[in-house]
């Protein structure tokens, strides 16, 4: 067995000294990719940045088994290390990376004020980076048989399934990627996809292929998760034909897509029907000084790389937004609430 | 050789460099039956000879049963932490992968005595009455999981009627068995209370209420 041992935030800096003023020229809500990268940007503009890095700092990619098209790893990348990667160059430029998950925030006044359980923070400027959670099926059984074998992540909860039969529900590179993980406990890993054809890349797809374990069943939706105390099957219906079958399985893998997380800004910025937060080309969102990247506003890419990108972009901006607007006086001034109001 | 390669000791080292007040790592081994007994020895001493603040006692689980009853410990490899005081906060199963995060801010939480706990989630503490004993099922490959456990911890740090325990599921699997885990993290209150994933403060609160409210065992 090889043991691996890493050392990530949950928690970088212990909670701010009292005396340290909560006021930022930039916070970054979220820690993935985009969010850190906006962090180095900011960091080597000089900005006073903080990270509030919420549930899962490093983001999805910490949760991605390999990376293989980010560009400068000819040979691949753990997900967990390129987080780790990101996060070391973003505090070596002088971001304060603090674990801790917002809760509320109000954009109706500079400076910008976000709370999370702990404290409250404040900041000249924003960029949102919160990422997008999985999608659930939103079929019956599914809350109730979460965790008991009703899963999102398979790097997780793959050893719980060994030598059992797993369902993954899905088509994209996820789904596909995670069926081929699951091969390496589960004896049967049964794909359902509602489209006759996989969205996954096809590199993926040609390993699922090529994999004896992996069976895919098409044009295929799931209606319900079947199970008592735990799970015991699936119900699935046929699209095409409106047949209904049971899959027996042990455990339900979802990975049918993202939703953005954009819960703690309704009401605060303009988000689109499918709750993405709207953004113009330069990372701007409705409200000046606010600003977003990553997947929290891209329903289209969500690639590593993209989500990096628009993070650089959204930094670049937050600091020409300081440069245009900028603050009466700088942050070093603590926390006297009057200090800091805009014209 | 060592277990810790050289970048990840650099790291850990300056990491340590911060705490508040010495931790005696207590650990629990066997020599048969236990495969990762002797891996969990070694990562133990090898980050306890980090820093100055953190000293090692190494008791068997078999001749040492009377200190490991006391101590409330019933399995093996079992690591305790322990500052200014017993808080209840252990280790079963080697804390490695994701795991090893959990390890190190626990150290300094235990470290420092000073839980990082919402106000209202001390006041809640505060309430407590009556033992409560939280388990954290945890993979070392669930990066979800560290948070579920540091809040296990720092609520066994927060009050005296709490301990909390990480449980590795894979190397107990008897337990995640009795315990129905079929998914990580899974935190276990009073035997009676499930929580799925990596709850966020209020909700863990809430179920901590829930449990509390709940008959005493016998």
């Amino acid at each position: 067995m090889k043991l691996q041992f890493t050392l990530t935030p949950p928690a970088e800096e212990p909670p701010a000294e009292p005396e340290e003023p909560l006021l930022y020229d930039l916070a970054i809500i979220g820690a993935g990719p985009s969010g850190l990268t906006a962090a180095i940007y900011a960091g080597r503009a000089a900005l006073k940045t903080l990270v509030l890095a919420g549930s899962l700092p490093g983001g999805q990619v910490a949760n991605t088994e390999t990376v293989e098209n980010f560009p400068g790893f000819p040979e691949g990348v753990g997900g967990m290390e390129l987080a780790q990667r990101i996060h070391k160059q973003a505090e070596r430029f002088g971001a304060t990376i603090v674990p801790e998950e917002v809760t509320a925030v109000d954009f109706s006044a500079r400076p910008f004020t976000l709370r999370t359980y702990h404290a409250v923070y404040r900041a000249h400027t924003v960029i949102v980076a919160t990422g997008a959670l999985p999608r659930r099926l939103g079929v019956p059984g599914e809350d109730r048989l979460f965790g008991r074998g009703v899963s999102t992540c398979a790097t997780c909860d793959g050893f719980f399934y060994r030598g059992k039969r797993v369902v993954v529900v899905g088509g994209g590179d996820s789904a596909v990627d995670e069926g081929i993980v699951l091969t390496r406990f589960a004896d049967e890993v049964t794909i359902i996809h509602r489209r006759d054809q996989l969205r996954a890349t096809k590199i993926y797809q040609q390993r699922a292929l090529a994999n004896p374990k992996i069976r895919f069943v098409l044009d295929t939706v799931v209606e319900e998760i079947l199970g008592d105390q735990k799970v015991a099957g699936v119900r699935v219906r046929n699209v095409k034909t409106g047949e209904t079958a049971v899959i027996e399985a042990d455990g339900v893998f979802v990975y049918i897509g993202m939703d953005p997380a954009t819960q703690v800004f309704a009401g605060q910025l303009e988000l689109d029907r499918w709750g993405y937060i709207v953004s113009d080309a330069r990372q701007h969102t409705s409200v000046p000084g606010v600003f977003v990247a990553g997947d929290v506003q891209d329903p289209y890419y969500r690639q590593i790389v993209v989500a990096a990108g628009t993070g650089a972009v959204a930094a670049m901006e937050a600091e020409k937004f300081l440069g245009e607007y900028p603050p009466t006086e700088r942050v070093k001034s603590g926390l006297d609430e009057a200090c800091c109001e805009v014209e | 050789m060592s277990m810790l390669d050289d970048h990840i000791r650099q790291e850990v080292t300056r990491f340590l460099e911060g705490l508040a007040g010495p931790v005696r790592l207590v650990l629990f081994t066997r020599e048969s039956d236990c495969e990762l007994c002797p891996e969990t020895r070694q990562l133990v001493e090898e980050v306890a000879a980090l820093s100055d603040q953190l000293t090692v006692e190494s008791f068997d689980f078999v001749t040492d049963a009377q200190k490991a009853a006391g101590m409330g410990i019933d399995k093996v490899p079992a690591l305790a932490i322990i500052g200014a005081q017993d808080y209840g906060v252990r280790f079963y199963g080697i804390p490695s992968g994701y795991e090893f995060t959990s390890l190190l801010y626990t150290i300094r939480a235990v470290a420092s005595g000073q839980p990082e706990l919402s106000e209202a989630g001390l006041q809640a503490l505060a309430g407590v009455n009556r033992p409560v004993h939280l388990q954290v099922f945890v993979t070392p490959t669930c990066p979800y999981c560290p948070q579920a456990v540091l809040l296990a911890h720092q609520m066994a740090i927060a009050s005296p009627l709490v301990r909390s325990d990480m449980v590795e599921a894979s190397e107990f699997p008897e337990l995640a068995m009795k315990y129905q885990v079929m998914g990580v993290p899974r935190t276990v209150i009073n035997e009676t209370v499930h929580i799925e994933g990596a709850a966020p403060e209020p909700l863990v609160l809430e179920k901590l209420r829930e449990a509390l409210a709940q008959p005493m065992e016998a």
